[in-house]
């Protein structure tokens, strides 16, 4: 076990909700805002994510003593490179539409601050067992995260979740019609700045509560 | 302090021999079913794009990718793929084009009978158009509106919607709010054929 | 379509109509982050393009080099077409990071206090997204497998040359310069302002960034225009009439040049007849 930081259930726990990549500590905004038009894509990513970090952190938890200063982030960036490499071609081979429809977000995940970060906080500090759980646990967090926004933009957009119609086609316009504009640039900038008020506000009531008791 | 820096190296090397090992191993794994994935896009749809007419169903199993598909390219390394149904009779070409659309490049399929002088189908490969507007160019019902269009004159884009005006006129009608979608469409599938024309006595069969 | 003209293309399309930031969503964590005010911005906005630019021209050349399938130096040391295209996001990294260590280096020998002002932020650009972006970019255009050529090819080259690439790239950074200098100036006046306090820093920044990015949808379709504006202004006299609007009937055959120039719109000077056929 490490004593010099978290325990691994500790990091696991808090990388879901009270260090949320996404709405505590603002990394990975490019796929955030990029892949989340529908709820197919931002599961891809996040499985993606899941796979380098997880990769990610282990590789750096196993090599931690034999790290120094000057060169560590170069270490990170090349072992982060290799793991997207892999990913990308897996998604290439296996998962070939949902692989064209990402385009380069994938290979972004090299410099998807998420991932760096955490090699450079936990990984090259900690023991396997828990640069592993602090994967696991962030890269929950950004599902949770990415499937917030995607299912916002997706219903509102589309009228669909996952692909299946949620609100039928033969609704008359007068009650309603999809937002297209969630689908595109604009709508994702909206959306992802709504949801982040939302977390924050969430955040301050229950802050509130903690200290009126 | 060298110790330091020479220790990094040695790591830095290790790594990179490791890793470059397992990217040796993953593309030696994979290429082959990337490059078939990237081959079943253009070939999955070869027998939807010569069908003629578009409202007789594809028999289960008319075609399949390998030997019932020639390729055949002109001296200039154009490509076209000359389509067979399994009594070995020619149906016609399918050819790969793209070009500009409304908000980036469109890339198509256009499948033409044997003289080359009726559209028998399209397919949109690739497109980066204006969700729930342009992107409708994707739609089967609005790619089927391209089928028995002559290649003698160009294709122009209307509002008609009666099939007589649309035979008269060559005409497709347009989705309504993507115009310049369905015109970008119309300039691709043309300037194709065109060439297509153009070029189809220079065509020999890849060996 | 000559070179100036696809390079001017795909200008104004990296810098203003697929801005990198607001279409593309890259560079988003020192948009948020460095706009608070204008100079500083200004400045982040600079070392990025300079730094996408010797990205961008290094990525080039071991793309057209040596990664793509029949690069030459490939073909010239194994002695047949290898595809090393693999090897490509690692390459890209390394170069990255040592683009930002040289104008790290450079500034700090040149301008110290530029370098001071940067602090921290200077080495963060190695993780910005839109520089990896440009060098993808380029990659797509470049690796382009060898022998197939295109039906009804309108013009453009269809392997990227070095003068495409840096295009790309030089244009990508003043696009990103332009929206991270507008941010910076949006909020140095939402200072002033009674932001809700969930909203503060991060929110408002991407709500306003939202707002741009539909102004900048308004864009789209401007390089039809400006195409048409190039080229055509090199065949003024063509009588070739390329037309696919609802009305033409008389598409078939050209009977009378004069009778088939029909210029819609004035181009400032240019010819300005409109000679009905007969």
């Amino acid at each position: 076990m490490a004593k010099d930081g978290p325990a691994p259930l500790e990091r696991f726990i808090n990388g879901i909700l009270p260090e949320n990549p996404v709405y505590r500590q603002l990394l990975g905004m490019c796929p955030t805002l990029a892949v989340t038009g529908n709820m197919k894509a931002a599961m891809t990513m996040s499985g993606a994510v899941l796979f380098v970090l997880f990769c990610a952190n282990i590789i750096t938890s196993l090599i931690r003593g034999l790290l120094k200063p000057h060169l560590r982030i170069l270490v990170f960036t090349l072992t982060i490179a290799t793991f997207v490499t892999i990913a990308d071609r897996l998604l290439q081979a296996f998962l070939y539409d949902m692989s064209k429809e990402l385009g380069p977000y994938v290979p972004l995940i090299i410099v998807n601050c998420i991932i760096i970060c955490r090699c450079e906080v936990c990984a090259s500090k900690q023991g396997v067992l828990t640069a592993a759980s602090d994967a696991v646990g962030q890269s929950i967090g950004f599902t949770l995260a990415l499937a917030s926004i995607a299912s916002v933009r997706e219903i509102l957009g589309t009228g669909t979740w996952f692909g299946l119609t949620l609100i039928p086609a033969d609704v008359p316009a007068k009650v309603w019609s999809t937002w297209s504009v969630m689908i595109l640039p604009p709508g994702a900038f909206i959306a992802l700045g709504l949801l982040l008020g939302a977390a924050n506000r969430i955040g301050e009531i229950r802050q509130g509560r903690r200290a009126a008791v | 302090m060298k110790d330091n820096y020479i220790v990094q190296a040695w790591l830095i090397l290790a790594l990179a021999v490791c890793f470059a090992a397992a990217l040796s191993g993953i593309e030696i794994a994979l290429a082959d079913r990337i490059a078939e994935n990237k081959r079943n896009e253009t070939f999955g749809q070869i027998a939807n794009l010569v069908r003629s007419p578009w409202w007789e169903p594809v028999p289960a199993q008319t075609w399949q990718a390998d030997g019932k598909t020639e390729q055949w390219v002109t001296p200039e390394g154009h490509l076209a793929y000359k389509a067979f149904d399994k009594q070995g009779t020619d149906r016609g070409w399918v050819i790969k084009a793209s070009g500009q659309g409304f908000a980036d490049r469109i890339e198509i399929l256009i499948g033409l009978d044997v003289p080359g002088e009726t559209v028998l189908g399209l397919y949109v490969l690739d497109q980066k158009e204006t969700p729930a507007l342009g992107n409708r160019i994707k739609e089967e019902t609005w790619r089927r509106k391209f089928v028995g269009r002559e290649t003698s004159r160009d294709i122009v884009v209307s509002s008609a919607s009666k099939m007589a005006d649309n035979i008269a006129n060559n005409s497709v009608q347009a989705i309504t709010g993507a115009t310049v979608s369905s015109k970008s469409v119309a300039a691709i599938v043309n300037a194709a054929v065109k060439d297509f024309r153009n070029r189809i006595s220079d065509l020999k069969k890849k060996q | 379509m000559d070179t100036i003209t696809s390079l001017i293309l795909i200008a104004v399309g990296a810098a203003v109509i697929n801005n990198f930031v607001l279409h593309y969503f890259v560079g988003i964590c020192p948009f948020i982050g460095v706009s608070r005010r204008v100079d500083m911005a200004f400045g982040m906005g600079c070392a990025v393009t300079f730094v996408i630019s010797i990205a961008a021209f290094l990525s080039w050349t071991f793309t057209y080099f040596i990664l793509r399938p029949g690069a030459p130096l490939t073909t010239l040391i194994v002695g047949r077409q290898v595809d090393l295209t693999i090897l490509s996001y690692i390459i890209y990294i390394f170069v990255i990071a040592s683009s930002v260590q040289f104008v790290e280096m450079y500034l700090r020998k040149f301008f110290p206090p530029l370098y001071k002002s940067f602090g921290v932020y200077l080495p963060l650009i190695t993780t910005n997204c839109a520089i990896l972006f440009a060098c993808l970019e380029i990659l797509k255009r470049v690796a382009v497998p060898t022998g197939a050529a295109a039906w009804g090819a309108t013009g453009g080259a269809a392997i990227w040359g070095l003068g495409e690439a840096m295009a790309l790239a030089i244009f990508g950074g003043v696009g990103f310069t332009l929206a991270i200098v507008i941010m910076a100036g949006i909020r140095e006046e939402l200072d002033h302002c009674d932001v809700p306090k969930s909203l503060r820093g991060a929110g408002i920044t991407l709500l306003v960034a939202g707002i741009l990015a539909l102004a900048f949808m308004g864009f789209t379709g401007v390089d039809t225009g400006v195409k048409k504006l190039l080229v055509d202004r090199e065949k003024p006299q063509s009588a070739e009439v390329k037309s696919t609007s609802p009305d033409k009937a008389d598409n078939a055959g050209i009977r009378n040049p004069q009778s088939a120039i029909r210029l819609r719109q004035g181009y400032g000077g240019q010819v300005r007849n409109q000679v009905a056929s007969p």
